[in-house]
């Protein structure tokens, strides 16, 4: 009988745990080989971290591995640099660019799935009594104008993971024109003082409203950049209205929109240009060199849960053949996968009950069986709870409705779907592949949760305008999404659907961080759509979310 | 088939508790009032649509009442399907085919109207009779895709490790088009008081896009007309006046970012909407695209 090993999530990220296989043994010699030959190439004697500090901070070198794990809330997230270790010493994503001494990375962190987990956040904050950059005033704090030492100057952002955002109003095209709004806003209530500041709020010289959003991840991109396949005419039109794509403007090439919440920047490179601007404050735009760097970088990295702490190791052979950062890598982009073989995630019939392993190949049975865990009996019910979540996360149907900009794109309210036939269904990604925004409810009242902690806005659209459609012209709304961008009233309280991947490692969740934790999220899809959700299927689907 | 007449629960049903009432009916097979709607008539009204759940692993129907009898509302892939929340305009002719959706069918469309009302708020739960049927990767697409489809399915019931493979593949690409190059014309219709078009119709103006840069068109021309719609009440609904220019010029726009050169593109509209004649009004809500090599 092999010994089976607890994977224990510590402080500290370990990079290497106990596997019985010999593939994995050649992997992990095969990266660690080619990060030791890195690491001697470029003699990091002088470096003030030790390579396994999870917390990277900006401008201090160290090299970024080919493949890295982190531990997390469940086990450990990893992080697959797929064109190899290299040296960040004066790599635009990890070097500070502007005047504040943060760099891309700052918010992007491999330990937080290239995103960034409150628990991150607050630990940062303990180590450097809220010195580090990701605390600096401009968007690390509820509002500039705020006196920076008190922690409560920044309780957004380290009790929510929030990012100020400020956005200009009336909203600007890209070539600087005003897009005239198709509604009137005024602030109802300031928590942060910043909607009504003088220097930041509507009534400064420049105009702006400022709305508090959790970075999104960087990585997994391809799924995120390649125009959907299989659901024409969305590779050139929004589902929605039918109205064309916007393209890129160096290339002219329609663009997925799948990028930001907003969709204020269309691309990779337009977007750090934006960062650069706000959140780094750069005194000179970045550089096409930066920008390339960025970019690449970007481009090819890709994260995914790879150690469940009970379940054991999620890329093993027999294991769901969808988990880990390494078929995310080999995955095909922007693919539907709401359909009886795909169910998303792909199968995870090899952790079903027995019945149900019938339909799984032997020799594959038998590697799973063969992982490492923790006591067989809880390993098998952790396995079997995950199986079931994704059981749930595909088939378990439920009434969709009153959705603004999505059960008004053509499908019907109420429209009968599951979590992934419905909104989730881009294959191994969980995001919406046909482009489209929707106000879920996570902004606009009534559906959202209680947020005395954001700023509520009134919008009273134009008698002429296409009203919200399930709200209608009169609205109240912590953030007013896409509406800021297009000035539509119909767009009020509208995103874009979010990856699904690395979410044990990047708490809290929703664009403004009202979910504390995946049972908070499915809370609040019970509520939002009064599913009925049983008390094992709320589990088991946290389960099965905390493995992606 | 023959209906016994019954006491119907009142000639003219209130709105909500004719929905009610009229949904028992049809789940008793009795008709809801005395005269049968005869097949062929035309019909143009303003109704709230009802929700109707069709079993735990299929799509909700919808169906609307009008004077005592239930409708169904069904729209071609992508037109719109009703939404609670909102009245539809139901312009048909009475079906004479079995029931959908328990309910009459109608050969027309159902537009979702913009104007909030809560009131149209009524799902009726799953009766047992009325089933849906599952639509899916298998029965749906090309015959390549669904081929591709079942292979694919076969394969990862013995190998899990497939199933994160794409089942869904991309459309075959359509032939090129070869002359001879003859005149081709496109009509898309839409909504009441919309310029969004169907996917379907689209995929079809992606298609006679490709044909006219194949046939080196010498006219395209685009065509946008709005129409009133006059209800079997006698009233009329009138559309807003910009939907004409607003349809023709969305769909130029979509023609030259397929490649369609502007100096060919002839962009029309109609300034006067014609007057509605209560039979099939939503034909005149449209956008004609002819492509003269």
């Amino acid at each position: 009988m092999k010994a089976l090993t607890i994977c224990v999530p510590s402080k500290k990220a370990a990079l290497e745990f106990p596997m019985n296989h010999a593939q994995h043994i050649a992997r992990r010699l095969t990266f660690g080989l080619a990060w030791g030959l890195a690491i001697a190439g470029h003699a990091y004697a002088d470096a003030p971290y030790d390579a396994n500090e999870a917390w990277w901070q900006a401008g201090v070198p160290r090299v970024m591995p080919g493949r890295v794990e982190y531990a997390d809330a469940t086990g450990r997230v990893g992080v697959l640099n797929a064109d190899g270790p290299f040296d960040t010493r004066g790599h635009a994503f990890f070097t500070p660019l502007g005047s504040n001494g943060r760099a891309c990375v700052t918010c992007h962190q491999p330990a937080n799935g290239m995103g960034l987990s409150v628990d991150s956040i607050r630990r940062r904050w303990e180590e450097t009594g809220g010195k580090d950059p990701l605390f600096a005033a401009i968007d690390g704090s509820n509002c500039p104008t705020l006196p920076q030492a008190p922690r409560a100057s920044h309780s957004l952002l380290l009790e929510r993971g929030l990012i100020r955002v400020a956005l200009p109003w009336p909203p600007r095209a890209p070539d600087g024109a005003v897009v005239p709004p198709e509604f009137t806003i005024t602030v109802v209530s300031d928590p942060t003082g910043c909607n009504t500041d003088p220097l930041y709020g509507l009534s400064a010289k420049n105009p702006a409203i400022s709305v508090y959003r959790r970075p999104r991840p960087v990585a997994n991109m391809k799924y995120l950049l390649e125009l959907p396949h299989g659901v024409p005419p969305s590779d050139f039109l929004f589902y929605n209205d039918k109205s064309l794509l916007p393209r890129n403007p160096e290339t002219g090439a329609y663009v997925s929109l799948q990028l930001m919440s907003d969709g204020r920047d269309l691309t990779l490179k337009l977007q750090a240009r934006d960062a650069g601007a706000g959140h780094l404050q750069v005194k000179a735009p970045l550089t096409e060199r930066q920008l390339g760097q960025i970019e690449s970088f970007e481009r090819q990295v890709y994260a995914a849960q790879s150690v469940d702490a009970v379940a054991g190791e999620l890329t093993a052979p027999g294991a769901p053949p969808g988990l880990g950062p390494e078929a995310l890598h080999s995955g095909a982009p922007a693919r539907l996968g709401n359909n009886p073989i795909n169910r998303i995630f792909g199968s995870f019939a090899m952790w079903q009950q027995p019945a149900a392993d019938a339909r799984v190949g032997a020799d594959l049975k038998a590697g799973a069986d063969s992982q490492p865990g923790t006591d067989q009996s809880v390993q098998r019910a952790r396995r079997e709870s995950i199986a079931r979540g994704a059981d749930v996360f595909y088939l378990r149907r439920f009434l969709i409705s009153d959705v603004g900009k999505y059960n008004d794109k053509g499908l019907g309210n109420p429209f009968k779907r599951s979590c992934g036939s419905g909104c989730h269904n881009t294959l191994l990604m969980g995001m919406d592949l046909a482009p489209g925004y929707m106000d879920l409810g996570l902004n606009n009242l009534p559906w959202a949760n209680a947020r005395p902690d954001l700023p509520l806005f009134k919008v009273v659209c134009e008698s002429g305008a296409v009203p919200q459609s399930y709200l209608g012209r009169v609205m109240f709304t912590h953030d007013p999404g896409r509406a800021l961008i297009t000035g539509k009233c119909a767009d009020v309280g509208a995103s874009m659907t979010q990856q699904s991947r690395s979410l044990a490692a990047r708490a809290p969740y929703f664009m403004n961080g009202s979910a504390a934790n995946l049972r908070e999220l499915v809370d609040f899809y019970d509520r939002r759509f009064n599913i009925g959700y049983t008390e094992t299927e709320k589990q088991d689907l946290v389960n099965f979310l905390s493995v992606l | 088939m023959s209906r016994r007449a019954r006491q119907p629960p009142s000639a003219r049903l209130p709105l909500a508790g004719g929905l009610l009432a009229a949904a028992w009916l049809l789940q008793s097979g009795l008709p809801a009032v005395a005269a049968e709607p005869v097949a062929g008539t035309p019909l143009s009204f303003v109704a709230c649509p009802v929700a109707r759940d069709t079993g735990p692993d299929t799509d909700l129907c919808f169906f609307t009442e009008y004077d005592g009898h239930a409708y169904a509302l069904v729209n071609p892939p992508d037109w719109g399907v009703p939404q609670l929340k909102h009245r539809v305009l139901v312009e048909g002719r009475v079906g004479s085919g079995p029931p959908v959706c328990g309910a009459t069918p109608l050969d027309g469309r159902a537009s979702v109207l913009t104007e909030l009302d809560a009131s149209c708020n009524v799902v009726m739960p799953f009766d047992g009779i009325n089933k849906g049927v599952a639509g899916g990767v298998f029965n749906s697409g090309t015959p390549e895709q669904r081929a591709a489809a079942q292979d694919l399915a076969r394969r990862a019931a013995l190998d899990p490790r497939l199933s994160i493979q794409p089942a869904i593949l991309d459309p075959p690409a359509p032939p090129p088009p070869a002359p001879p190059y003859e005149e081709r014309t496109l009509v898309i219709t839409y909504p009441f008081d919309s310029d969004r078009a169907s996917g379907p119709d689209m995929v079809k103006l992606k298609a006679l896009a490709v044909y006219a840069r194949a046939a080196a068109a010498r006219r395209v021309r685009v065509t946008g007309h709005r129409g009133d719609s006059r209800l079997s009440d006698g009233s009329d609904l009138a559309e807003k006046p910009p939907l004409a220019e607003a349809r023709a010029k969305k769909v130029a726009g979509i023609l030259q970012a397929l490649g369609i050169d502007a100096a060919v593109t002839q962009v029309q509209w109609e300034l006067e909407a014609p007057v509605g004649r209560g039979d099939e009004d939503w034909r005149n809500r449209r956008v004609e695209v002819t492509v003269s090599p």
